[in-house]
């Protein structure tokens, strides 16, 4: 495995915060590798600490926050050495960039587009005035925007929402990072958007060539853009592996229950399927497995001891009990076994892979 | 755009008309007009008829009602003789005559009959707006003393510095625009604004006049007058009035009988000592405030925001008129500074610091709190978190990003800043004896002035109004977002 | 990651991996810190030092302005020691029975100091409780119904613009100096800034996702007022009352120290004050303590409401 070529790796990543004089534990222990050039889509319901985890790549977590434990390697440093602001205004933009879920806010309302743009471009790549003007303007029309000589002057609310996330993304792309996060891009926008800009950041992700972290709890977004799929529950990740590990070979009865909650899977009349019960408070210590209380397999063992990591390919892991020798055999559930085939068949039905 | 502009200078100007109707019905109708005359010493000193005449006299001239005697009911009547002999039947049909148009007839002790009629609200109040506004026109000299032989016309003419102004023959005035010294520079005779005569305090002054003109005593300045004459005179020649009957004096000064002038005095007028304090405090206000709110933004939490929060909240907290003498107490005892204004007068700097100081601390507190709440909710903002993650410093996001968004809802309040102002000068002027449009407004009140108390709040209720109107119309050149017809407020 | 596979070389017992079903009640457990209102209210005010002190002092004044002229049953109007010399300017703190002296007519500045600072208070109180009253009913309406803000934007848009102190002042001179017409003075047009400020919240809060849910799910305005917005209102509503009582003090200081607020039968601070004012070099104490009085009342009131508004704000009860 060595000829992969990793560009980020969190190592034994724990994050905690402070809420009304109690201590919660956002990020348990989590460690991952982010291969260069790979789409890696990380997963979860809410609270399950995707978004916490990637700001502490960028240093941006709220100040009631702190990383107590681990290590963010990154072009050969500790990220986790720098101290200050300072320190973090080179690797902010510059080098890992962060596309945010709102277009409509992300934007200054009184600062025009180009302004916006230019301003990076003049921080990070210490370009002229005129220089940074025509980068911004080349920048536009890649991201797709029309007349952009024109629309350089203009201010955000004479865009629309897909136009000003593409400005976003413009923005984002502006320094060439090594790595995109993108939080949850299309959350904000029109279903017909949403496509749109999916394939927009996948087209500049090649032509470009950076990273792209995904933070999404669409599992279609996952399954048209993803390499890599990591299954957030709890603050941990419990589940990694390729696009066709998750969708067709999940181990972990969580990622089983995500999958089955799918809407585009439910079929005339019958009931979908719903994860009963509520995430685990995380000012608790948890103990042993996580999602154990909710889950319909849940063995002894689960309420004991935290499962460890099972690798069932070179790929592919999952942290459940489940895949322990001693471990009775369990089947996933009927719905997710059948999901290739079902999955094709709206493809063939004129949509597309992951439209809801 | 325009048309937006035209309707709110509308909508301010019904604003301020409707807040002077009411004053001017509350002030006629709920104070007894006979209080009017318990401050007058000269009223108190008469007795009999000519007390009563007096008292007519007074009431009309204050707009109160409108008083004839019987030589004016007479010089309507076909037979003015028999009309003047009491009692006679020509007497009686003219007063009849008059109690018909609503007019109420009564006797002095000596028989001699008068008529007056009391005005009702609405008709004072009409009479008010009729007066209000008085156009100067090239007819006037003509309509007035009946002089036909003065040629009308306008011309641009040389004053007496040389300076070009507009200049009339056959007007009230003869000069009409001109340039002069004194804030705004440019000054006018065309329009006259008329709010009635000041009573009893410089009685028998119009109103506005009191307020306008300089105090003091006069300055003589050495000056040049048309028949070429050169000598040290405080008569002002750019206040020029027609004058039916010249006497010699005049003659060898002016070459026409344009020659009823104003003059100079030593000190500013109410209006101007009211401008200096404000104007200045509000200046000094901005400086700090806006700073100092940025700066506890910035640091927030820190130990000079909690500091500067303290001091903001007690600012708020202490009543203004201890804030006003404790601020006074140790100007006087630490700085020997005057803790009256007239001590020192207008000519020292001195007699400026301690209440130009008060003013402004009345205002900072306000707009120390805006400030700093503005900067912390554009903090708080989404973009400001994208900026970040672009990887700008603090300092950056704070000079590019921030400021741009605060300092919009800030010019937005600077109208208000405005009206504190006033609220601040009234106390602050009367608690110091500025004589200043402030200090006059309890004094009027105090000496029953109607007309001048109705003149004050005209002018501090437009100030206000059109402050509004004014930083309105300020934030559309700071803000791109705003096409000003679909926005009704800026505080929405 | 993926390289280092975790052995399962522990001697764990079988029996361990037997399937074993949960309770759902375990699967709804919420251990989110416990959450009272009112509980984090009072920890959040009694967690601040200056706000308990200024507690103290503001409950002290205003119990001693109350209750001493009751006791005292001062009246400023007479003056039995007027004639006997050797009564007047008692310094402060010379005799137990005057501690804080006697003015210009030998009476005892600490029983007129207390009567003139309950009839300010209770000027003060009436008017902000007029003011609140009528500021947050019609504020409530106004937020509500659309009908009514094409109105009452007009109205606030001529009455804020013009300085309440200049509204006051004409409204005393024309209605008389009084006790009654000065707290009408007061109160006739500050409750339309109350009203717009909460006319502005309910608006925010009208529109919010729950309320819009609560209306579909027909519930009556009332109770939507009552049990989703008012609440939300309280600190709001406190912020305002802090600011209203030390302002109006303030005026009345302001206005009868210019003569056009209370008349000369009435006893209050800012009579005093004026009262006093020509004593200033003479007999100093009979003007500053007045004044300090007035400065001790309004900043205490003030500094306890805006940590009690501070405290009942839900926000601040997160971290």
């Amino acid at each position: 495995m060595e000829e992969k070529n990793i560009i980020l790796s969190v190592k034994n990543l724990e994050v905690k915060f402070k809420v009304r004089d109690r201590v919660l534990t956002a990020i348990r222990n989590v460690s991952l590798d982010f291969e260069e050039g790979k789409v890696v889509a990380i997963v979860g319901e809410s609270g399950s600490g995707k978004s916490v985890f990637t700001k502490t790549f960028t240093g941006m977590l709220e100040v009631n926050g702190e990383v107590s434990n681990g290590e963010i390697w990154f072009e050969g440093r500790n990220l986790m050495d720098i101290k200050n602001d300072k320190g973090w205004e080179e690797i902010r933009g510059k080098k890992i960039a962060t596309v945010f879920q709102d277009p409509m806010t992300s934007l200054n309302p009184v600062r025009t587009i180009g302004y916006q743009i230019s301003e990076v471009i003049m921080k990070h790549q210490g370009k002229s005035k005129a220089e940074a003007k025509a980068e911004a303007i080349e920048l536009m029309e890649k991201v797709g925007i029309k007349d952009a000589e024109r629309r350089y002057d203009e201010y955000p609310f004479m865009y629309s929402g897909g136009m000003r996330q593409r400005i976003v993304i413009a923005i984002a792309l502006a320094c060439h990072p090594k790595i995109l996060i993108c939080d949850e891009p299309t959350t904000a926008l029109d279903v017909t958007i949403q496509a749109q800009i999916i394939h927009l950041i996948k087209d500049l992700a090649e032509e470009y060539g950076f990273t792209t972290i995904y933070i999404t709890h669409d599992l279609g977004v996952v399954a048209n853009v993803a390499d890599y799929v990591a299954v957030m529950y709890a603050g941990q990740i419990i589940e990694y592996g390729t696009v066709e590990d998750i969708f067709y070979n999940s181990k972990h009865p969580y990622t089983w229950g995500l999958l089955s909650s799918l809407p585009q899977l439910g079929l005339k009349g019958e009931e979908l399927f719903a994860i009963r019960g509520t995430p685990p408070s995380l000012f608790e210590e948890v103990k042993g497995d996580a999602f154990a209380p909710r889950s319909n397999y849940s063995l002894k063992i689960d309420f004991e001891k935290e499962p460890p990591i099972f690798k069932v390919s070179d790929t592919h892991w999952a942290k459940t009990w489940l895949l322990d020798p001693r471990a009775p055999k369990v089947e996933p559930p009927a719905v997710i076994t059948s999901l290739h085939e079902r999955m094709l068949e709206m493809t063939k039905k004129g949509g597309v892979y992951g439209e809801r | 755009m325009r048309k937006y502009i035209l309707k709110r200078i509308l909508r301010s100007i019904i604003s301020v008309f409707i807040v002077v109707s009411i004053v001017i019905a509350m002030i006629f109708t709920l104070i007894p007009r006979t209080k009017v005359l318990d401050l007058d010493t000269s009223y108190r000193k008469m007795t009999g008829d000519n007390k009563t005449a007096y008292r007519f006299t007074t009431f009309e001239k204050l707009g109160y009602l409108d008083f004839v005697r019987i030589s004016d009911i007479c010089a309507e009547s076909e037979n003015p003789s028999a009309c003047s002999v009491n009692k006679s039947a020509e007497q009686q049909a003219m007063l009849e005559k008059y109690e018909n148009d609503g007019y109420t007839v009564e006797y002095f002790r000596n028989g001699t009959p008068y008529a007056y009629h009391d005005y009702t609200v609405f008709e004072l109040a009409l009479n008010f707006w009729k007066n209000l506004v008085k156009f100067d026109s090239v007819n006037f000299v003509e309509k007035t003393y009946g002089v036909t032989d003065l040629e009308k016309k306008y011309y641009i003419g040389k004053d007496e510095n040389n300076f070009p102004a507009i200049m009339c023959s056959g007007c009230e005035y003869k000069y009409q625009v001109y340039f002069g010294h004194g804030f705004p520079f440019v000054h006018q005779n065309m329009v006259k604004l008329y709010f009635g005569i000041s009573f009893p305090t410089k009685s028998g002054m119009h109103t506005l006049d009191v307020i306008n003109e300089e105090q003091g005593s006069q300055k003589a300045i050495l000056q040049t007058f048309p028949t070429g004459v050169e000598l040290e005179s405080p008569l002002n020649q750019m206040t020029a009035k027609y004058k039916p009957n010249v006497d010699h004096l005049d003659q060898t000064r002016f070459t026409d009988n344009y020659a009823d002038c104003k003059s100079y005095y030593e000190s500013p007028s109410m209006v101007e000592t009211s401008y200096i304090f404000g104007i200045i405090s509000l200046v000094i206000a901005y400086a700090i405030g806006l700073p100092a709110g940025m700066g506890m933004a910035r640091n927030k939490d820190g130990i000079w925001d909690k500091l500067g929060v303290a001091i903001i909240n007690f600012l708020i907290a202490l009543p203004s008129l201890a804030l006003i003498f404790f601020v006074r107490q140790i100007g006087s005892m630490v700085f020997q500074l005057p803790d009256k204004f007239p001590l020192l007068g207008f000519g020292n700097i001195k007699s400026y610091i301690a209440p130009i100081l008060i003013l402004s601390l009345l205002s900072l507190p306000g707009l120390m709190t805006w400030t700093r709440r503005y900067m912390i909710d554009q903090s708080n903002s989404d973009y400001v978190k994208f900026a970040k993650a672009k990887g700008l410093s603090q300092r950056e996001i704070f000079t590019k990003h921030i400021l741009k968004n605060a300092v919009i809802p800030i010019v937005n309040g600077i109208p208000a800043s405005i009206i504190l102002c006033i609220s601040g000068a009234l106390i602050t002027e009367s608690a110091f004896a500025i004589p200043g449009m402030g200090k006059m407004l309890p004094d009027a009140i105090n000496k029953m002035n109607n007309n001048m108390v109705i003149t004050l709040t005209f002018i501090f209720a437009a100030l206000s109004i059109f402050s509004v109107l004014l930083g309105d119309l300020l934030m559309t050149l700071v803000d791109p977002r705003i096409q000003l017809a679909e926005k009704k407020r800026g505080s929405e | 990651m993926s390289e280092k596979v975790i052995k399962t070389t522990d001697d764990l017992d079988p029996s361990m991996f037997e399937f074993q079903r949960a309770d759902d009640s375990a699967s709804e457990h919420i251990a989110a810190p416990k959450y009272s209102y009112w509980g984090s209210v009072f920890r959040r005010f009694f967690s601040n030092k200056i706000a308990i002190l200024m507690l103290i002092v503001a409950v002290t004044v205003v119990l001693f302005a109350f209750i001493q002229p009751m006791i005292s049953g001062y009246d400023h109007m007479k003056t039995p020691n007027i004639n006997n010399k050797s009564m007047h300017y008692i310094r402060p703190f010379k005799s137990f029975k005057y501690i804080f002296g006697t003015d210009d007519k030998g009476n005892s500045l600490f029983d007129a100091l207390w009567s003139g600072a309950r009839n300010s208070l209770f000027i003060a109180i009436a008017a902000t409780f007029i003011t609140e009253s009528i500021g947050i009913i019609v504020g409530m309406f106004w937020g509500f119904s659309k009908k009514m803000d094409v109105v009452m934007i007009e109205i606030y848009n001529v009455l804020s613009n013009i300085p309440t102190m200049l509204i006051a002042m004409i409204l005393v001179y024309a209605l008389g100096a009084g006790f009654g017409q000065l707290i009408f003075a007061l109160s006739v047009t500050s409750w339309i800034s109350t009203a717009y400020f909460i006319r502005v919240q309910v608006m925010i809060i009208r529109d919010r996702e729950y309320n819009l849910a609560s209306q579909c799910l027909g519930t009556p305005t009332y109770k939507i007022i009552l049990n989703n917005i008012l609440p939300y209102l309280i600190s709001i509503i406190i912020t305002s009352v802090s600011r209203d009582v030390p302002a109006f003090i303030s005026y009345e200081v302001a206005l009868s120290f210019m003569g056009v607020g209370l008349g000369q039968q009435h006893a209050s601070l800012g009579r005093m004050v004026q009262n006093y004012a020509p004593y200033m070099t003479s007999a100093p104490y009979l003007f500053w303590i007045p004044v300090i009085t007035t400065a001790v009342i309004s900043v205490s009131l003030y500094i306890v409401g805006q940590a009690l508004a501070d405290a009942s704000d839900p926000r601040t009860h997160m971290i």
